[in-house]
């Protein structure tokens, strides 16, 4: 069978040679061009033509200085190419390989066999399952994307109002920023976890003593009573409300910090005009702040939601590189991930794909209802 | 509405604990009667602006009273006061139409939305705006976002209506044109209106009462022609008239004003050195007169012509004397002999600068 993939290397090599070939043609040319310049500046002192020749010359140190450009951000497009936009083509390609190899190489056929085992829920030698993970995903970004903005709205409005120790509250709101999730994830876990054996607890974790000291619940097991059946997807709930309280106390250092700083540069004179106007203080903050500052808070909106659909060091920092119990907390990322560590590249190349579609329309749906609302 | 200013005082804090603190109103005592059109005027730093900050409620008095007819509403806040108010730079919400702006007042009122839309749409039409109701402040010219400002402050039909320094930011031709407006507006409400300004014309011309204030403290109160007739001391002399009042050194002997060893008019008190204001309306050419000034050059306007003259007992560089574009005068002349008339002519005391009457 001819090797395709040769063939395109070889047309690309031909191609850059071509370009490359042009390039030093201009440097050729341009010297070529000077030294006719000066034969033709000689020339012209002699026959009296000089408005033409100058412009002509004119020009092309135009062009040259406009080419040069080109020279100056070469290594920011070499490492472009290498590390970004080959990686994207070669996802884009493989992606309809049937049964790549990633150590050979080798490929029988094209077609869309991947991406049809992807949405069947197809394992092949084990990893994650699409829709499990989608579901999973999205809920996760849905759910604590919106409760965290707001959250940062409400806490952002307090600190602005505040005038003792603002900045104090400030430095700690934004501690959590500087910390690795990994490491939160672990200590999150650690919150939510019964330590011991049946007979013998050794500590039934600080949200079960504050909360439900009586009837602790192992919330990162979670376990047949707490888990919903929907077909083909599960929802173990309370792994779910240990990821989404995760989320959402991770997502606040960053947009209190926005929020914040974008109420600061509100101007108090609005304030002043709504006092005269009668308005209330939620009426204050519903309909004058929160409009004023919503450029950020969609701005906040949607690198939230593309943050977490994204998601996957939490997971793993909460429930391990199985995420959960045969990856039923598994995220987008994380589907992919599982197929990449053990070789079985299509589903990855695949599912990265998916990805990229649903991410690139929330987007859009996105951009398109911000637009709507943030116009002053 | 009758508004009563009593004993009114402000004190901001100073910055470090050392330090002064700043008395930006002083003991202000002012009674504004119903229906009137007031002008707190004075130079920038003079604690207008603050004073109708404190009448708006915003700001609250260190000490003294507020009465809105009989009605003690020092303490009363903003919003219960009813009073509208016209910030300097509009303060429009920008995420709102013009007409949701202007609403806003009524809807925090709790009004039905018809009857706040017929309203708000009452208000346009005072103001004449009403053709611009669905657009954006973003998308209005500075004197209509001014004019969406002094509707929205209007619509909730307020006792008091305070506008804080409302000409300033419109060009020179507009500002023309909406302090006439705002004369008119007031006119046809009938609202007791407050503002602010440090451009005297501004107060003159539509003013039924002016306020002139000095650091904090009131200087003079009532009619602006009252004012410039009869100002009390040589800061109000000088603070109104384009051009403004000319000012020499003077004193008094045996009965009589000098200015340098000529004498202008007999006034009959104690021997004094004096400070003489002298309007520019007020010489009168005359070759035989009084006081002789050193011709600079003169300025021709059409109407009537601008003498620029020196002498050495003048406080300012240049002497300006109006007269009439009719008489002659004689370009190449080195000195320019003048009368006064006695009723534009201001004696204050030197070291006080009170008016000596």
């Amino acid at each position: 069978m001819a090797n395709p993939e040769k063939n395109f290397f070889a047309k690309f090599g031909e191609k850059c040679k071509d370009l490359w070939g042009k390039f030093i043609g201009l440097f050729k040319k341009s010297e070529a061009k000077a030294q006719a310049a000066a034969e033709g500046e000689a020339c012209t002192e002699q026959c009296g033509m000089i408005g033409t020749e100058l412009t002509k010359r004119e020009k092309f140190s135009r062009f040259l200085k406009a080419e040069q450009g080109w020279l100056f951000v070469l290594p920011a497009i070499i490492l472009l190419c290498i590390f970004t936009f080959y990686p994207i083509i070669n996802a884009f390609i493989r992606a309809f390989q049937q049964n790549y190899n990633a150590l050979t190489g080798n490929y029988n056929g094209w077609g869309f066999e991947n991406f049809i085992r992807v949405l069947k829920g197809d394992t092949g030698t084990g990893g994650a399952k699409f829709v499990q993970c989608l579901v999973n995903t999205v809920i996760f970004t849905f759910i604590s994307v919106p409760l965290s903005t707001l959250l940062a709205l409400l806490i952002s409005v307090a600190l602005n109002s505040i005038k003792a120790l603002q900045r104090a509250y400030q430095t700690i709101l934004f501690l959590p920023y500087l910390t690795n999730s990994l490491a939160m994830g672990a200590v999150f876990a650690t919150f939510f976890t019964i330590v011991g054996t049946k007979n013998h607890t050794d500590t039934i974790g600080i949200v079960n003593m504050i909360f439900f000291p009586n009837n602790p619940i192992d919330w990162m097991q979670g376990g047949t009573g707490y888990t919903w059946n929907l077909g083909a997807v599960k929802i173990p709930w309370t792994k779910y409300v240990v990821v989404i309280v995760y989320e959402i106390w991770s997502g606040l250092p960053f947009k209190i910090l926005i929020l914040f700083s974008s109420l600061q540069s509100v101007n108090k004179q609005y304030y002043d005009a709504a006092k005269i106007d009668g308005a209330s203080k939620s009426t204050t903050l519903w309909k004058i702040t929160t409009p004023l500052i919503m450029p950020m808070i969609s701005y906040l909106i949607i690198t939230g939601i593309m943050g977490g659909m994204k998601q996957y060091t939490a997971i793993v920092g909460l429930f391990g590189e199985q995420m959960g119990r045969d990856y039923d907390m598994g995220t987008m990322v994380g589907y992919i991930y599982s197929y990449v560590s053990n070789g079985q590249m299509g589903y990855a190349f695949a599912g990265s794909l998916l990805l990229f579609a649903i991410i690139m329309v929330i987007t859009v749906i996105n951009l398109r209802v911000s637009k709507k609302r943030v116009t002053f | 509405m009758k508004i009563t200013i009593q004993d009114l005082t402000k004190k901001f804090p100073s910055r470090n604990k050392k330090g002064k603190e700043v008395v930006a109103v002083d003991n202000m005592n002012i009674e504004i009667p119903s229906g009137k059109l007031v002008g707190l005027l004075g130079p920038s730093g003079c604690g207008k602006s603050t004073s109708l900050f404190m009448l708006s409620g915003l700001e609250a008095p260190t000490s003294g009273k507020i009465f809105f007819d009989n009605q003690d509403v020092t303490t009363l806040a903003a919003e219960r006061r009813g009073v509208g108010l016209v910030f300097q730079n509009y303060a429009l919400y920008p995420h709102m139409t013009v007409e949701q702006n202007i609403m806003f007042p009524l809807t925090n009122m709790r009004l039905p939305k018809q009857e706040a839309k017929q309203r708000a749409l009452e208000a346009a039409q005072l103001v004449q705006i009403e053709d611009l109701l669905a657009r954006k402040p973003s998308e209005l010219s500075g004197g209509q976002q001014q004019r969406v400002a002094i509707a929205r402050a209007l619509v909730k039909m307020p006792n008091v209506l305070l506008l804080d320094e409302p000409l300033s930011n419109l060009d020179a031709r507009l500002r023309l044109q909406t302090r006439e407006e705002i004369k008119r507006i007031q006119r046809e409400t009938g609202i007791t209106t407050v503002f602010v300004t440090h451009d005297q014309e501004e107060a003159m011309s539509i003013c039924d009462i002016m306020v002139v204030m000095k650091l904090g403290v009131v200087q003079q109160i009532g009619d602006p022609q009252g004012i410039y007739d009869d100002p009390i001391n040589m800061f109000v002399a000088n603070f109104l008239g384009t051009p403004p009042i000319n000012i020499f050194k003077g004193e008094i002997k045996c009965g009589k004003v000098y200015i340098g060893n000529e004498a202008i008019m007999d006034k009959n008190v104690p021997d004094q050195k004096i400070y003489v204001g002298i309007r520019p309306e007020g010489f009168i050419y005359n070759p035989n007169g009084v006081l002789t000034l050193n011709l600079d050059h003169v300025e021709v306007m059409g109407r009537d012509k601008t003498i620029v003259s020196v002498h050495a007992a003048s406080e300012k560089p240049f002497i300006r004397s109006i007269i009439d574009s009719d008489v002659a005068i004689d370009k190449d002349a080195t000195t320019l002999s003048f009368n006064v008339k006695p009723n534009k002519v201001f004696l204050f005391n030197a070291e006080t600068e009170e008016r000596i009457r």
